[in-house]
This record gives structure tokens, C-alpha cells and sequence, in this order.
């Protein structure tokens, strides 16, 4: 074992074309990221070609470093525009981006980038350790548990939402509402496509995501704003800083999260370890997820905003950890835990390699090898991130008329590019509405996302399990870990129903009208 | 407003240096609308999405096919309607050989269940590449061994067994349901879960959720190597070449086989010159070592045929199914539980209860202040402009115009707005287009 873990450890650190091709991947994830529009899974989709031309060690570094720093740069245009990069960003997408209206855009982004590596490095240890017991934990879930898993995610969503509950309850409704749009995967009968073609593919989240956040968040502030205030960039620049400060303060930010926030650094690595191990759930739940349970248990000594702080760095944490999860079950049965593993476990057999226990037997320093991959991917993407930083810093420097303009146009373009139809355009534009008039109303954003994510597999696995069941409901509780997930999501319920009607009496005590 | 100014300087200063290369890219790459074919960039419709099989048999017959043709050929996932949308866009495609797409047996599907207008006759083929027959897994610490245990388990059970291995009214769920009336099984004794993939079903029946999963050897190869399930056979007139100790149907006495395909197509009325080069670009690719070598170690079945041979397969292929499709044991067998119209109604029931419960709290607006929509109407205009010039003019000539068109309404200084609006777009496309392999609107010149 000694011998293969050395092989291994020389094919990963030891060859220079490797590292060249690690730092190319970093920079080009960081940059398809960054853009909106652009996913993870389309970084490595595109990739897939050029990964024939090379040996299993490159071909693997190459796809773990470009995805985790693409999940990284999610958060640029998050942070910066409000504009979720990539899906798993959206959960925190209002928090970070107050942070960034107060010219603290590079706080957020320095913390973000520093726990995304310590979840990603953190879920390649649990990976290495315990990985192939984990993986059986994941061949538990059958089509009713992640029916219930999906409610729980659906529940954060509200848990996390600012604002009235009711409000953010018919957010979540309205969502979900917008998935049943086009061809029903489980019945195959169109629904309120009302003839057109083009809606039988449904709303696609991701254009709907751009139009919901980016674009709206545009029209909100043109609508308000008078057109002078346009020829000037953003007052709220965050202070010129040399390189040194910027990463230092990072580092000191981390540092203290670390010491003062220890129960919260460990349940988000866990939470990301463990719900992107589940095929089907991935790092935009576990993000969710771990977001929530921070807010629950923020201790009530911190102020509002550190308190904001450890919630974001949690999500972020939990997103890069659900990485290295969802190579668990895809190593060890070849299933793959998410579209990103699904090329992956392509790449593989392209090299001859079929995933399943074998490999950790017959060639355990490859295994040995994906684990050191991770671990340096992580450790490539600190620098990668920070430059990435500094560099997007500039674009606050933009004058307003020029960048809007230009922020439309990159809303436009990530819509189309992604399967190159004008339909995804007029979806964007829609759905820019729509956010336009929620934000207005006082309605959270966040929850139409994952009502638009989630809709679809949920009504599906429901379907499932009825049909499993023969139409009987009981069915949904006939396994005891349904029942368990089914109580966590009884617990969710009610602690959202208590903290709402908490809220309510102390506005009705500060005799004011409940306003956000 | 200093940081403004500075700004307006400093990009006028770069920006012409901008402008000149950028210009100086775009010729070197661009617009070269020479008569030969082809001259731009081919667009591969994929109606699946990344990461699946069909996917990455389309990226690697797009590599192939780029260094065949001398253009980029870009893959774009249409997918949504388990298939109706790429093989319709496919379909509908302008027939200039700038489009084509990778079918699958969907398209000989589909249309027989009413779901799509799109059948194998709207198509120009241009040759089969992939062929993987349907075969029966169950866990490997079942009772059954082979498919005559199942068929008597069949026969006598009360309760219902579960399967799955896609969306009812898939490829493997015809296979099953046509295995089990070539055998007079009372079909009904077999529930099928409707589930998205062979991929999660076999994680479903690893579970214990359901009993046996039928789909394709490739799909199912890491669990069986690892001894998590079992093939109790294969649904082709031969054994598999890469998985050699897997029996046949046949073998076991059941005369019944049934596979999927995967092949190339044109839409209908492309100019012969056009579908000639492209029929035998195809034709060297596909008899290429590199594709021999892909198709074998990504463990996908090779099995190709010209465009003569294809549109005979398919009309073939056609038909059987059309017969095995029309049973009426197959009508009965797609119905859910719940009807589509459950979840909606369920949804505008408790939007209804918050909406009752909750009032007073969502009465509520908050946006105070004046409330200028003027510009909000000119981003819609010039957003909806762009959807509708973008295919005629082409998307550098688009963008600039709402970059152009939006700077000024927004009273940028025009100098600034002219830089930008020359520079930006040109570089877009060039990202965009060149460097990650993502298709554009493309119009007049080209881009």
C-alpha cells in the first residue's frame, strides 16, 4: 500500500506537465464560472474531447481542479452583481451581495475563497479515510427518501429566507409551479405549454436564475434611480488595498472563524460530504442545506453581520466539500453522483478504467491519486482565487451606464449559450420581470430558484414511490429511514411555524406592521 | 465621479489598442464567407444532456468530424421531453448541412406514441454509429439466475413485481414488456417505476426499491464487475463482444431481441453537393482507428452502416415498433398513479391557504419612492429586438446595437459608448464562440 501511495505520489506532485495542466484548468474553471450561464458541467463537458489525448492522472487533475475553482467563482458575480454563477451560489445570493453594496465585496470573497479550499481539502480527506464505508450509506436511499430529502431542502429555503415566512412559502410555491411548465417527465403529457413547442423543454433554471437575480436586480435599480447617479461608478467602492492586505485580512477572517466557530466548520464539511454523496442531491442542496442549519444555530452573542459571515462561509465550505462526496458513490459502484460524475465515469472507461471496489484493489494508486488531486486542487485554487479577485474588484470601478449595458448583454449571452435556443433569451427576460415585481412585493428570490430546481425530481420521486406502492400512501413511510428523514422534516416545519410566530408577536409588540 | 473620469480616459487610451486587435482577431478567424463547404462553424444537436452516453458519443464524434471538415463543430444539448426536443429542433433545423444531429431510438418512438410530429422520414440519414441491446439485472443476492426463473416468479406471484431502467414508454421498458408477451406473461404482474435513467434506477435497485432493472450492459458495467448485480441475459441475436459471458435471449430459448441506436442525421432538403461531403466526412470518421478505439473502451457497442443501409434500418425499426407500440397491453402499462394534473393543483390548493392564512402580512408592498418605468421599457425593447434580428444580422452586429443603443440611453459619453460598443461585442464572440466552443446566432458576415 506504502509503494502504490509513493507511485502515486510522485505521478501527481512529481510531473511538471501535470502542474501545467492544473493551473490551466484553475484559471479556465475560475473563468467559465465566473460567467453566468456558464455551469461546471459545461466546463468539463467541454473539456471531455481534449481529455482523450491524455493519460488517466492529467485527464482526472485537469476536471477536479477546473470544477472546484468554477464553484469557486460562482460566487464572483454573486458577490459582486447578484448574479449566481453557478446554481449552488444562488442560496446566499442576497446575503453576500449586501456585503458587497457597503464595499465589503472582498471580505466575503476572501472568506468564500478560503473555506471553499478547506471544504474542498477537508471532503478529499473524508473521501481518502472512510470513502468505500460512506459509499454504502449512499445505496441506502431508494426514490422515497429522496423524496423526502428534497422536501427538507425545499424547507430550508424558507428557513433561510428574510422576511415574512408566508411571503417566502409562496416564493417556494410559485417556483415549483414554474417546473411544472412543459412535457411531465413522469406522465409524459404536456402541461400549460398551450401549443408552443418551445416550452415543452420547460423553464430551464439556469437562464430563469439570470433573469431572476441579474437582470432584475438591473431593472430595480433603473427603475429607481435617476439617470444622472448612472455616469457615476459605485459609491460604495471597497477601499484600494495592496495585495498583501487583501490576503492577509482574508487569512485573519478565516482564522478567526476557524477558532470561534469550530461546531459550525465541521456540520457544513459533514452536511456537503454527505448530501453530495447522494446521486441526484449535489452541492446546490448541501449548499442549501448547510446554509440553514447555520442560521438555526447561530449563537445569538454575535452580531447580525458576523453572524451573516459564518452562514456564507458555511454554504461555501459545503458546496466544495459535496464535490469530493460525489465522487464516493462514483468510484466505488459507478454511480454517478451528479451530471459533473457522469462525465467523469466516461473519462474513466475511455481509459480503460471501469469504477467499481475493484479499483481500490487492482489499482489503488490511481485511487491514491485522485485523492492527491483533490488535495491539490485545493491548494492551486488559493492563488488562482485571489487573483480572480482582485481582477473582478475592478469591475465595481465600471461607471454604471457602461456596465449595465454590458451586464444585459452577458445575461443574454449566458442564456443563449446554454443550448443555443433564443427561447432561454425570452425566458431571461421573463423571469427578469417576474423578479422585478417579487422584490418589489417584499418576495425572496432564492426559494423560486430551488422551487424551479426541485420541482421536477420531486414530483417525479413522488410519482415513484406511489407507484411502488400501489397508490398507497403509506408507502411514503415504510422504510425506517423515511421515517427518520420524514421526522427531521416534521422538525423543520414546525421550528419555521415558531420562529414565524415569534416574529409576529414581537412586530406586534413593537406596534409596527411586519415589514422586512 | 473622479474614478469616472479616470475611467473614460483610461479606456479611450486601451481602447483603440483594443479595437485593432480585436479587429485583427476577428479577421484572422472570422468571416471568411467563402463558397466552399463548409465555412463556418457546424452545429451537433444533441437531445440529451452533458454527461450522459448520447453526450459524449456526440463530443467525440464532433472532435473527429472538426479535424475531418477543417471548421468547429460545436455539440448543443436540446434536451427535454425525453428526446422530443432536440429530434424536433433537429428536424426543423435550417437545411443549409450547418446542422445536424445525433438520433437516437427515440425518434423511431416517439412519434408512435403521439408525443412527437418528428419521425425518422423528416430526416436525411447519414450513417448509424451505435447499437446496445437491452438486457434484464437483478441483485446479486436474488434467487434468480436467469430469465426462466423470472418468467416463473412472474407467472405466480400476487404482488406485483418492481422494475424500472428509464421513463415508462422507454427503450428498456419496451424491451421488457415486448420479452414478456413474445412469452404470453400476464404483463401486468410487472409495475414499472418510472425512473429517469439506467444510472438511478440502478442505484434504486441497489436500495431495494425495486426488483430488476432492464437496460444496456455498458450502462450497468461497474456494479456488475463489482458483484453488486447480476445479467440474467442479453437481449441480442449475438453475444456481446466486450462482455462475451453474458447469454443471449436466444440462447436461453427466448426469441426475442431489441436495442438501441445511435446515428447522424441531416434534416430533410439540404443541397446534394452539401450532404455528399458531409456523408462522407461521416463515413471516414466513423472507419477512423480513433473512433474504433473510443467506442471500445468507453464500452459503447460499435455497430455502423452506411446512409443506404441506415434509412433501411430505420424504416425496419420503424415498423417493429409501431407493432410492439400499438399492443394494448402497452397502452395499459404507461399509466401513473396520480394523474399530471395532481401536483398543480395540490400547488394552487396551499398558494390559496397561504394567500387566506397569511394576508395581512402580504398586503405589504415596501418599494417606497417615484418609480420611473420608462427604462425598464427600453431594456425589454432592446432585449426582445435583439431575440428577433439576432438570427438576421448575426450576433456582433446585435450586440453592438443594444450595447450601443442602451450606453447612450443611459447618457454615457458617446466616445466611451463607441469604443466599448465596437470592442465588446467582437470579443464576446470570440470568447464565446472561438474559445469555449459555444454556438451564436450567426448572420450576414458570418458571426
Amino acid at each position: 500500500m506504502n509503494e502504490e501511495f509513493f507511485q502515486a505520489l510522485t505521478e501527481v506532485f512529481g510531473r511538471w506537465d501535470v502542474w501545467l495542466i492544473v493551473i490551466a484548468s484553475a484559471v479556465y474553471g475560475i473563468f467559465v464560472g465566473a460567467i453566468p450561464g456558464l455551469t461546471a458541467t459545461m466546463a468539463v463537458a467541454l473539456f471531455v474531447p481534449i481529455a482523450y489525448w491524455m493519460d488517466p492522472v492529467a485527464a482526472l487533475a485537469a476536471i477536479v481542479t477546473m470544477v472546484a475553482c468554477a464553484i469557486f467563482s460562482g460566487d464572483l458575480p454573486t458577490v459582486l452583481l447578484r448574479i449566481p454563477g453557478t446554481p449552488a451560489s444562488a442560496a446566499y445570493a442576497d446575503d453576500a451581495y449586501a456585503f458587497s453594496k457597503r464595499g465589503e465585496s472582498e471580505r466575503v470573497l476572501g472568506l468564500a475563497l478560503l473555506c471553499s479550499a478547506f471544504g474542498g481539502i477537508v471532503g478529499a480527506v473524508v473521501m481518502m479515510l472512510v470513502g468505500q464505508q460512506l459509499a454504502r450509506v449512499a445505496s441506502w436511499f431508494s426514490v422515497t427518501e429522496y423524496f423526502w430529502l428534497y422536501l427538507i431542502g425545499l424547507t430550508c429555503a424558507i428557513l433561510v429566507a428574510h422576511g415574512p415566512k408566508s411571503k417566502a412559502l409562496l416564493s417556494l410555491l410559485l417556483g415549483l409551479f414554474l417546473s411544472t411548465i412543459g412535457l411531465s417527465a413522469a406522465h409524459m403529457e404536456p402541461r400549460f405549454t398551450f401549443g408552443i413547442p418551445s416550452l415543452y423543454q420547460g423553464i430551464s433554471f439556469i437562464p430563469a436564475m439570470i433573469g431572476l437575480f441579474g437582470l432584475s436586480e438591473v431593472l430595480l435599480i433603473l427603475s429607481q434611480g435617476d439617470a444622472r447617479s448612472l455616469s457615476s461608478s459605485d459609491q460604495s467602492l471597497p477601499p484600494q488595498r495592496r495585495w498583501a492586505a487583501t490576503i492577509a485580512s482574508a487569512f485573519h477572517e478565516f482564522g478567526d472563524r476557524f477558532r470561534h466557530h469550530k461546531a459550525g466548520t465541521a456540520r457544513s464539511s459533514f452536511l456537503g460530504i454527505l448530501v453530495g454523496m447522494l446521486p441526484g442531491a449535489g452541492a446546490d442542496i448541501a449548499s442549501w442545506v448547510s446554509f440553514a442549519a447555520s442560521r438555526r444555530a447561530a449563537s445569538s452573542e454575535d452580531s447580525m453581520e458576523t453572524e451573516t459571515l459564518h452562514s456564507i462561509g458555511d454554504a461555501t465550505t459545503a458546496n466544495n466539500a459535496a464535490l469530493a462526496g460525489s465522487w464516493i458513490p462514483a468510484l466505488v459502484f459507478g454511480i454517478p453522483g451528479d451530471s459533473i460524475t457522469a462525465i467523469v465515469i466516461g473519462v474513466l472507461m475511455m481509459k480503460n478504467v471501469t469504477p467499481g471496489p475493484q479499483i481500490f484493489n487492482e489499482q489503488s494508486s490511481l485511487v491514491f491519486s485522485i485523492y492527491l488531486i483533490f488535495l491539490m486542487a485545493n491548494l492551486v485554487l488559493i492563488p488562482v482565487g485571489f487573483l480572480a479577485i482582485r481582477l473582478s474588484g475592478k469591475i465595481l470601478s465600471i461607471p454604471k451606464a457602461i456596465l449595465f449595458p454590458l451586464i444585459i448583454v452577458f445575461c443574454i449571452t449566458g442564456s443563449f449559450a446554454l443550448n443555443g435556443s433564443s427561447f432561454d433569451v425570452i425566458t431571461m427576460l421573463v423571469m427578469g420581470l417576474i423578479g422585478l415585481l417579487l422584490t418589489r412585493r417584499g418576495f425572496p428570490l432564492g426559494p423560486v430558484v430551488l422551487g424551479i430546481i426541485l420541482g421536477g425530481p420531486l414530483e417525479e420521486r413522488f410519482v415513484q414511490s406511489l407507484t411502488a406502492s400501489e397508490g398507497s400512501p403509506m408507502g411514503l413511510v415504510s422504510r425506517p429511514l423515511s421515517i427518520a428523514l420524514a421526522l427531521v422534516l416534521v422538525g423543520l416545519v414546525v421550528a419555521i411555524w415558531q420562529s414565524s410566530q415569534r416574529e409576529r408577536q414581537r412586530n406586534s409588540e413593537a406596534g409596527r406592521p411586519s415589514a422586512r | 465621479m473622479t474614478t469616472s473620469a479616470g475611467f473614460d480616459r483610461c479606456l479611450i487610451a486601451s481602447g483603440f489598442r483594443v479595437f485593432w486587435i480585436a479587429t485583427l482577431v476577428c479577421w484572422v478567424t472570422g468571416c471568411n464567407t467563402g463558397s466552399q463547404f463548409p465555412a463556418r462553424p457546424v452545429t451537433l444537436i444533441c437531445p440529451w444532456s452533458a454527461g450522459g452516453g448520447t453526450d459524449r458519443l456526440a463530443r467525440q464524434v464532433a472532435v473527429l468530424l472538426e479535424a475531418e471538415l477543417g471548421v468547429p463543430v460545436n455539440v448543443v444539448n436540446a434536451t427535454g421531453g425525453g428526446g422530443v426536443t432536440g429530434h424536433t429542433r433537429g428536424a426543423l433545423a435550417r437545411p443549409d448541412g450547418y446542422t445536424l444531429t445525433i438520433g437516437t431510438v427515440e425518434l423511431n418512438m416517439l412519434h408512435h406514441r403521439g408525443l412527437s410530429a418528428v419521425g425518422p422520414t423528416d430526416f436525411e440519414p447519414l450513417g448509424l454509429l451505435n447499437q446496445d441491446s437491452a438486457a434484464i439485472f437483478v441483485r446479486s443476492d436474488s434467487t434468480w439466475t436467469s430469465p426462466a426463473d423470472l418468467e416463473q416468479s412472474i407467472a405466480a406471484t400476487q404482488r406485483p413485481l418492481k422494475a424500472s431502467g428509464t421513463a415508462a414508454g422507454g427503450i428498456w421498458h419496451v424491451a421488457m414488456i415486448g420479452w414478456l408477451a413474445r412469452q404470453e406473461l400476464p404483463t401486468d404482474k410487472v409495475t414499472w417505476i418510472s425512473i429517469n435513467g439506467a444510472a438511478p434506477s440502478l442505484q434504486e435497485l441497489m436500495a431495494g426499491g425495486i426488483d430488476l432493472v432492464s437496460c444496456s450492459v455498458p450502462e450497468a458495467k461497474a456494479l456488475l464487475e463489482a458483484g453488486e448485480i447480476r445479467c440474467l441475459g442479453v437481449m441480442s441475436p449475438q453475444r456481446l463482444p466486450a462482455s462475451p459471458e453474458i447469454l443471449t435471449f436466444a440462447e436461453q430459448g427466448i426469441d426475442w431481441s431489441l436495442g438501441s441506436w445511435r446515428g447522424l442525421l441531416y434534416p430533410h432538403g439540404v443541397p446534394p453537393d452539401r450532404l455528399k461531403t458531409m456523408q462522407a466526412a461521416v463515413r471516414t470518421v466513423s472507419r477512423s482507428d480513433e473512433f474504433a478505439r473510443f467506442m471500445q473502451q468507453s464500452g459503447f457497442h460499435m455497430s455502423l452502416a452506411e446512409p443506404h443501409a441506415f434509412t433501411a434500418f430505420l424504416d425496419t425499426t420503424d415498423r417493429r415498433f409501431g407493432k410492439t407500440l400499438s399492443t394494448p397491453v402497452f397502452a395499459e402499462a404507461g399509466k401513473a398513479v396520480v394523474g399530471a394534473w395532481f401536483f398543480p393543483s395540490l400547488l394552487g390548493g396551499l398558494a390559496l391557504l397561504v394567500i387566506t392564512l397569511g394576508f395581512q402580512s402580504l398586503g405589504e408592498a415596501d418599494s417606497g419612492g417615484t418609480v420611473r418605468n420608462g427604462p425598464i421599457i427600453g431594456v425589454v425593447a432592446g432585449v426582445l429586438a435583439f431575440v428577433g434580428l439576432s438570427p438576421v444580422v448575426g450576433y456582433v452586429i446585435a450586440t453592438g446595437m443594444l450595447l450601443g443603443g442602451l450606453m447612450l440611453a443611459f447618457q454615457a459619453s458617446w466616445r466611451t459608448a463607441a469604443v466599448v460598443t465596437l470592442a465588446a461585442p467582437l470579443l464576446l464572440f470570440q470568447i464565446f464562440s472561438r474559445f469555449l466552443g459555444v454556438p451564436l446566432p450567426w448572420g450576414w458576415l458570418g458571426w
